[in-house]
């Protein structure tokens, strides 16, 4: 797990109250969503909510474009990487 | 289970197409929409809403000054037209004030008085200002306080708060206390006012329009917001035979708490138990008043319900287009379109959609359509999969 | 109006569930407030719970003691939610939100705002499709509450009653002065359809009389202040079996009155 990658683990389990669920524990490639994680589409629109108070990126939960950026924890770091305009 | 048929022999709605009904008929037979974009102080701007005009200025009678609210304003202004309280006071000549009802249903009632108290605190430390009055405002039962005693009602009573079918599911509690032998008659209806809770909270979810809201469109992106209130006096049918509550249907998706079941499920369950309540076939209905928010989820799933209990081709309407989406209000504002369809034999099509969605099984109707229905259904459906739907007709009515 | 009831639930500091409540509330053991524990409904999938408040966590707590002691099938059931207040907690946290100069609104949390949340919580708990209400009427919310649940029991169709409401936080604690934390629950059957119940009751308006009070005296004080603990005195009634007779606050002057005949 990267240290971007590490951040904003914390900043999902802190966000959504992941019950019995640290940060470290998430892996970066499997899926947030359903089968991985579990989490819906309210949990989509807080963690678009969290990134861009936190990160200054937007993220439109029912976007096509942005649907990949949902898909693992590594593919939204780099998501915010990609896109971030001000600094954490 | 049958329902006795109730009399619903008063009735009032005061939306943004107008106050009373002659305003409200006027408006939907010129066509003329209600939504205008957003206008309210420290409101988001990227959206429309359907306003009432004038409540900023109106006042309420001094004896009731501590009831003060957004909310109850639109109360009083709804109570207004109509002549709704002087019905009430015949009725209650009739049976006796303690043997009235008040059911009315909101889902944010004066909520505006705290958001602004919480506006004018200096620090997280400071309390709350003098003037601020939780009881008379905030509190979901001051609008159901305020009406009672504004009515002179003394009979049972209380705030139905299912979020957006609040204002339906009370017609099901009034029925249920006249049955019980709880009451002989009853007010029922709902007010909900535009505040900033809900205007940002609905933003959150990703679910506003930043244009006027289209209902069952290919192209629908989202709701807009209204504010509305609207009263009903139902009793006893006798031999009365005019517009009457044929049936009551309530349900739980047990799904989620902010999506409706995708397949209608829950929608559908209430609308056949409306059906069996009226002991009416789904042949027997010529029009659905739809909740339809104009959500790409919601209007769906409702269709998906639609063709579930009626088969393909149900005509069926939204008027979120007219009114915005009032929330607590909705189920009083679809009860009123529907009343005005059975009284003046026209079913109101649905505003700024331009084409029904064509994967649609219901016959969206968009224009106004010069038809005398036999008897209506409509629906409410609410965040936590809170589903009503009611069927309206004549009493005493024989085909 | 008859009624069986066949589950009793309640939660409060010093009285979490009905085991042990009753020998409380029925003079047997002497009360000592503890603070609540953590409560984790049942039933409820851990991705849904980690969402849930605490005012929803004591509601759906409460209906589930109830059912745990269900004398008969209650696998489907109607629901009454009663609450004057609500969900203080989100209040405070949408309003303090909304007061910024550019608000962003916890999309869960405005979910939450709803008065029907532990209600739609409790639907999806339960995979229960049957109808659900929720309502409110002040410090009458519990006997409002009571009446509206007894008009759906028919034969054949059990309703459960929970009644919830708790302190809200600073400053909203000072303009809505509710304080600690009840819930309780009631598990309402036609009598016909009844061979066992916990007690059989018949309810009535009443015009005003003096209500019931309890005698241990911080529970009065919660009684008092706490409009869902308004129901204590009944609770109290069930707690010691026998024929009682209990005035509760309703609308107005006036008041319920219910007769309780436990076996």
């Amino acid at each position: 797990m990267t240290e971007s990658e590490r951040k904003l683990a914390e900043l999902l389990v802190t966000t959504l109250e992941l019950e019995d669920i640290r940060p470290e524990d998430i892996d970066p490639q499997a899926p947030l969503f359903r089968e991985g994680l579990g989490l819906d589409s309210i949990d989509a629109l807080e963690i678009a909510l969290a990134v861009s108070q936190h990160y200054g990126v937007q993220l439109k939960a029912d976007d096509t474009a942005n649907r990949e950026a949902f898909a693992s924890l590594a593919a939204l770091a780099q998501f915010i990487s990609t896109h971030r305009t001000t600094a954490a | 289970m049958l329902m006795q048929p109730l009399a619903i022999t008063a009735w009032t709605l005061t939306s943004a197409l107008g106050a009373g009904r002659a305003a409200t008929l006027a408006s939907l037979q010129a066509r003329r929409g209600g939504l205008r974009p957003c206008d309210l102080p420290h409101s988001p701007r990227d959206c429309w809403i359907g306003r009432v005009p004038g409540l900023e200025t109106l006042g309420l009678p001094e004896a009731y000054a501590a009831f003060d609210c957004r909310n109850n304003r639109l109360a009083e202004l709804t109570l207004s037209r109509d002549d709704f309280p002087a019905a009430c006071a015949r009725a209650a000549a009739r049976y006796g004030a303690a043997a009235i009802g008040v059911f009315l249903g909101t889902s944010t009632s004066g909520i505006a008085q705290t958001e602004r108290a919480y506006r004018e605190r200096q620090t997280a430390a400071s309390s709350l200002p003098p003037w601020y009055d939780y009881r008379h405002t905030h509190d979901l039962y001051s609008l159901t306080r305020y009406v009672r005693a504004r009515l002179g009602l003394a009979g049972p009573a209380l705030s139905v708060s299912t979020a957006c079918s609040s204002s339906a599911k009370v017609f099901a509690t009034a029925a249920r206390h006249i049955e019980a032998g709880l009451c002989r008659a009853a007010v029922v209806g709902g007010v909900d006012s535009l505040c900033l809770m809900t205007l940002y909270g609905f933003r959150s979810l990703q679910l506003v329009s930043p244009k006027p809201c289209r209902p069952a469109d290919p192209k629908r992106d989202g709701i807009s917001l209204g504010e509305a209130g609207g009263f009903a006096l139902l009793e006893p049918c006798g031999g009365n035979i005019g517009l009457a509550l044929l049936g009551c249907g309530e349900s739980s998706d047990a799904y989620h708490m902010s999506a409706p079941h995708p397949g209608g499920g829950g929608a559908a369950r209430a609308m056949r138990q409306a059906l069996l309540d009226a002991a009416l076939a789904p042949g027997e209905i010529d029009w659905v008043h739809l909740h339809g928010t104009a959500t790409p989820a919601n209007d769906l799933a409702e269709d998906r319900a639609l063709e579930s209990v009626f088969g393909p081709g149900m005509a069926a309407s939204s008027t979120k287009g007219w009114t915005g989406h009032t929330l607590g209000a909705a189920g009083i504002v679809s009860f009123a379109m529907a009343a005005l369809a059975l009284e003046e034999g026209f079913l109101p099509g649905t505003l700024n959609t331009r084409r029904p969605d064509p994967t649609f099984s219901s016959e969206i109707l968009l224009e106004n359509r010069p038809v005398v229905p036999r008897r209506v259904m409509l629906n409410a459906l609410g965040f936590g999969g809170n589903n009503a739907s009611l069927v309206l007709g004549h009493a005493g009515r024989i085909d | 109006m008859d009624l069986a009831i066949g589950g009793i639930g309640c939660i409060a500091p010093g009285l979490v569930g009905w085991a042990e409540a009753r020998p409380i509330l029925g003079g047997d053991l002497s009360y000592a407030s503890t603070p609540l524990p953590r409560l984790v409904p049942k039933d409820l999938a851990p991705n849904e719970r980690r969402r849930l408040g605490q005012i929803t966590r004591l509601a759906l707590s409460a209906g589930q003691d109830a059912l745990a002691q269900a004398v008969t099938d209650a696998s489907s059931l109607a629901t009454v939610f009663t609450s004057a207040s609500g969900d203080g907690e989100i209040i405070h946290s949408v309003c303090r939100e909304l007061a910024r100069p550019t608000p962003a609104l916890s999309p869960t949390k405005f979910h939450h705002s709803v008065h029907n949340a532990p209600a739609g919580y409790w639907a999806i708990a339960r995979q229960d499709h049957a109808p659900s209400t929720s309502v409110s009427a002040h410090d009458a919310s519990f006997a409002a509450g009571l009446l509206e649940a007894t008009t759906q029991v028919k034969s054949g169709h059990a309703v459960l009653l929970v009644a919830y409401d708790r302190a809200d936080p600073f400053p909203l604690s000072l303009a809505c002065p509710i304080i600690g934390s009840f819930a309780c629950a009631l598990l309402l059957y036609h009598p016909a359809t009844v061979t066992a119940a916990e007690a059989m009751i018949t309810l009535a308006i009443g015009p005003a009389e003096p209500e019931t009070r309890l005698d241990i005296p911080e529970l009065e004080i919660l009684r008092r202040n706490n409009p869902a603990a308004r129901a204590l005195p009944w609770l109290a009634a069930l707690a010691r079996g026998g024929k009682t007779r209990t005035v509760l606050p309703y609308l107005d002057d006036r008041t319920l009155i219910i007769q309780t005949r436990s076996g």
